[in-house]
C-alpha cells in the first residue's frame, strides 16, 4: 500500500473516531436526543467516514502516484545525461521547485569540485614531472648538488655529490650531514651558513676535498658555492650547497700558460735573429758585400718562419675555436698527392732523395677541403724529406679502405725514425724531437695542424709507426662522405 | 795581453754566428757549443773566462748547465750571462743556480752583449786583482 493511501485510509478513520466521539459527547450533554444514543452516532460516523473516504482515498492514490513521479524525477538527476523534465500539480510544486533548486544547487557544487579535482590532478602531474626534471637536470650535472634542511639532515644529493664526497646517494637522505660527510670543514661551512641566516648573500669558498681520505685518494680542489634556502615563512629552511670541480679549469690554465710561454719561445727566437742581425746591419758590422748579403738572407729566412709560425698558431687556434673557414667539395686525394711531389721533388733531388707515387686503380675522392688536405700532405712529405738523410727514399700512396668507406694516404720514408719516447708527444703543439733540433727547423707545429685538420675539420684518424733509425710511415684517413653531410642527409 | 775567452752556448746556429762575430769584432775570442753537453765539456776543457748560454736547449738545458759547472771547483767561478726566449722573468731559485750575473731576454742587442761581458769581465778582474793585492800584502 503507498504512502497516500494509507495515510488516506487512516485519515478516514480517524475521522469516523472523531465525529463518534463527538456525536457521544453531544447525547450525552442531550444535545441530540432523539436519537437512540450510540447507534445513532456509530451510524452518522459510518455516513461521514464513508462520505470523506469515498473523497480521500482517491486522493491518496493520486497523491502517491506523483509523489512516485517526483521520486523518479529526483532520482533520474543523478545522470549527468538526463533531460527529463518534471511538471509538478499545484500542490506539489512548492515541493517539486525547492528539490530542483536544491539539485541545481548540488550540480553546481559537484561541478564546482570536480574542477577542482581536475586542476588538483593537473597541478599533480605538473609538479611530478617538473620533479621529475629537475632530478634528470640535477643528476645530469658535473657540479655536486647537495640540499639539506634546516635541521641539517640531506634532503637531496646528486649522484656526483656522492662520488665527491663518497657516500651512498640512497642511504644519505634524511641523515645528519656529519654522519655522511667525513670532511669536516664542508659540515661547519654548512651549518655556519644555515645558523647565519642570510637568505640574500650566496658564499663561495674554495676547498679542497678527498672522496676518500682514510685510503688516501688525493684532494681535488672545489669552488663551493653556498646559499640559503627560504622557507614559506620566510625564513632559513636549509642550505643548497654546489660543488664545483676546479681541476678541469686549472688544467686548462695551465695548458694556457704553457701554450703562451712555448709560442713566447718560439716568437722570440726568430725575432731574436732577425733584431741582432739588422742590429749589427746598422753598427756596420758586417765585414764585407758577401757577408752583408748573408745577413739579408738570414733575416729574410726568420722572417719567413716567422710568418709560418703565426700562420699555424692562427690555424690551429680557428680550428680549435670552431670559426675556420672550411670550403667543403668532392677532392681527388691523387691531385693532392701530385701537387706536393711537382712541389717537393726540386728540393727532394737538391738532396738525393727520390719521391715515389704508388698510383691507386681507382679515382680516391673525399668530400673535404682542397687546400686544407694538400697542406696535410705537403706537410708530412715536407718532414719526410727534412729527416731522410742523403739517397733515401719517400713512398707516398693512397688507397681505399673500404670497411670504413675512408681514403687513407700513408707517407714511409727511409729516415732517422722516432724515438719511442717521442712517438705519444709527436702530434702536441710546439713538440720537437729534441735529437732532431739540429737537423731541420720547424715550428713544432706542422704536426699537430696535420691532426687538427684530419681530426677536428674532416672527422678522420691520423697517426705514425717508426722504429728508430728504420724510417718512419706516417699515414691518415678521411671518410669518403663528410659524417655532417650524412646527418643532414 | 791575451783576449779574453767567451764561450757561447745556444742550439740555434744564427744566434751562436751574431754574437760570434759582435764579440770577436770587439776584441775577444770566442768558443762555441751547440748543446748544453757539449757547453760543458768546452768548459771544462777551455776554461773560458765568461760563458753565454742559452736558457732552452736539447740535451742539457742552460740550467743544467749551469749546475754542472757550478759542481766543478775549475768551472764554478766561471760567470755566466744567460740569455732566454721565454715568456717569462727567470725566478729567484733559477737565479741562484751555479755563477749566473745576468739574464737578457730574447730579442736581444749585441752591443748590449758585448756592454755586458765587458762589464762583467771587468768585475772579475776587479776581484782578483784585489785578491791578488791582498796576498802580496800578507
Amino acid at each position: 500500500m503507498k504512502v497516500g493511501t494509507f495515510a488516506s485510509l487512516v485519515l478516514v478513520a480517524l475521522l469516523a473516531l472523531g465525529v463518534f466521539l463527538l456525536l457521544g459527547v453531544l447525547l450525552r450533554l442531550g444535545f441530540v436526543a432523539n436519537m437512540g444514543p450510540w447507534s445513532q452516532a456509530l451510524t452518522i460516523s459510518i455516513i461521514v467516514a464513508a462520505i470523506v473516504g469515498a473523497a480521500a482515498v482517491p486522493l491518496g492514490i493520486t497523491s502517491d502516484r506523483w509523489l512516485g513521479r517526483l521520486r523518479d524525477y529526483l532520482s533520474s538527476q543523478g545522470n549527468a545525461d538526463s533531460t527529463t523534465a518534471f511538471c509538478a500539480p499545484t500542490w506539489l510544486r512548492p515541493v517539486a521547485d525547492a528539490f530542483t533548486q536544491a539539485l541545481e544547487q548540488y550540480h553546481v557544487r559537484e561541478q564546482q569540485l570536480s574542477n577542482q579535482l581536475r586542476e588538483i590532478e593537473i597541478s599533480h602531474h605538473v609538479s611530478e614531472a617538473e620533479r621529475r626534471q629537475i632530478e634528470a637536470v640535477l643528476h645530469s650535472l658535473r657540479d655536486g648538488v647537495l640540499v639539506t634542511n634546516s635541521f641539517n639532515e640531506i634532503v637531496l644529493a646528486n649522484e656526483r655529490t656522492a662520488e665527491i664526497l663518497g657516500f651512498d646517494v640512497q642511504k644519505a637522505v634524511h641523515q645528519p650531514i656529519d654522519r655522511m660527510i667525513e670532511n669536516e670543514a664542508l659540515c661547519r661551512m654548512i651549518m655556519d651558513t644555515r645558523d647565519s641566516g642570510n637568505t640574500r648573500d650566496v658564499r663561495h669558498v674554495e676547498h679542497s676535498i678527498s672522496s676518500d681520505p682514510k685510503h688516501g685518494e688525493p684532494e681535488v680542489a672545489y669552488d663551493i658555492t653556498l646559499a640559503c634556502v627560504e622557507d614559506h615563512k620566510q625564513s632559513v629552511g636549509g642550505v643548497v650547497t654546489i660543488l664545483h670541480d676546479l681541476s678541469r679549469e686549472r688544467e686548462v690554465s695551465q695548458m694556457k700558460s704553457d701554450f703562451v710561454s712555448k709560442a713566447s719561445h718560439e716568437l722570440r727566437t726568430p725575432l731574436a735573429s732577425i733584431r741582432a742581425y739588422v742590429e749589427m746591419l746598422v753598427d756596420g758590422e758586417a765585414e764585407d758585400e758577401e757577408s752583408r748579403q748573408e745577413f739579408y738572407r738570414i733575416i729574410q729566412d726568420e722572417t719567413d718562419r716567422l710568418g709560418r709560425l703565426i700562420d699555424n698558431m692562427l690555424n690551429i687556434s680557428r680550428i680549435e675555436a670552431g670559426i675556420v673557414q672550411i670550403e667543403r667539395e668532392i677532392v681527388d686525394i691523387k691531385q693532392s698527392i701530385d701537387r706536393t711531389v711537382q712541389t717537393l721533388d726540386p728540393h727532394a733531388r737538391e738532396k738525393g732523395i727520390s719521391l715515389h707515387t704508388k698510383p691507386a686503380a681507382i679515382d680516391l675522392c673525399v668530400e673535404g677541403d682542397k687546400d686544407m688536405l694538400y697542406q696535410v700532405v705537403l706537410n708530412l712529405v715536407s718532414n719526410a724529406v727534412k729527416y731522410t738523410p742523403e739517397g733515401g727514399r719517400i713512398t707516398i700512396s693512397a688507397d681505399s679502405d673500404n670497411l670504413t668507406r675512408s681514403v687513407v694516404v700513408t707517407i714511409a720514408d727511409t729516415g732517422l725514425g722516432i724515438p719511442p719516447d717521442a712517438l705519444p708527444k709527436l702530434f702536441d703543439k710546439f713538440y720537437r724531437v729534441e735529437n732532431y733540433k739540429r737537423i731541420a727547423k720547424g715550428t713544432g707545429l706542422g704536426l699537430s695542424l696535420c691532426k687538427h685538420i684530419v681530426e677536428t675539420v674532416h672527422h678522420g684518424q691520423i697517426g705514425v709507426e717508426s722504429k728508430l733509425g728504420m724510417g718512419s710511415r706516417f699515414w691518415f684517413s678521411i671518410p669518403m662522405r663528410y659524417a655532417g653531410s650524412q646527418a643532414a642527409a | 795581453m791575451m783576449p779574453k775567452r767567451v764561450l757561447v752556448v745556444d742550439d740555434e746556429a744564427h744566434i751562436v754566428q751574431v754574437v760570434t762575430l759582435k764579440l770577436r769584432n770587439a776584441g775577444f775570442e770566442v768558443i762555441t757549443a751547440v748543446d748544453g753537453e757539449e757547453g760543458l765539456e768546452l768548459a771544462t776543457r777551455e776554461r773560458p773566462d765568461l760563458i753565454i748560454t742559452d736558457f732552452q736547449m736539447p740535451y742539457m738545458t742552460g740550467l743544467e748547465l749551469c749546475q754542472a759547472l757550478a759542481k766543478s771547483p775549475e768551472t764554478a767561478e766561471i760567470p755566466i750571462l744567460m740569455l732566454t726566449a721565454r715568456g717569462y722573468a727567470l725566478d729567484d731559485d733559477d737565479l741562484a743556480t751555479g755563477n749566473i750575473k745576468d739574464v737578457l731576454s730574447k730579442p736581444f742587442s749585441p752591443r748590449l752583449i758585448v756592454q755586458q761581458v765587458q762589464g762583467l769581465l771587468d768585475d772579475t778582474d776587479g776581484d782578483s786583482q784585489s785578491a791578488e793585492t791582498t796576498s802580496e800584502a800578507a
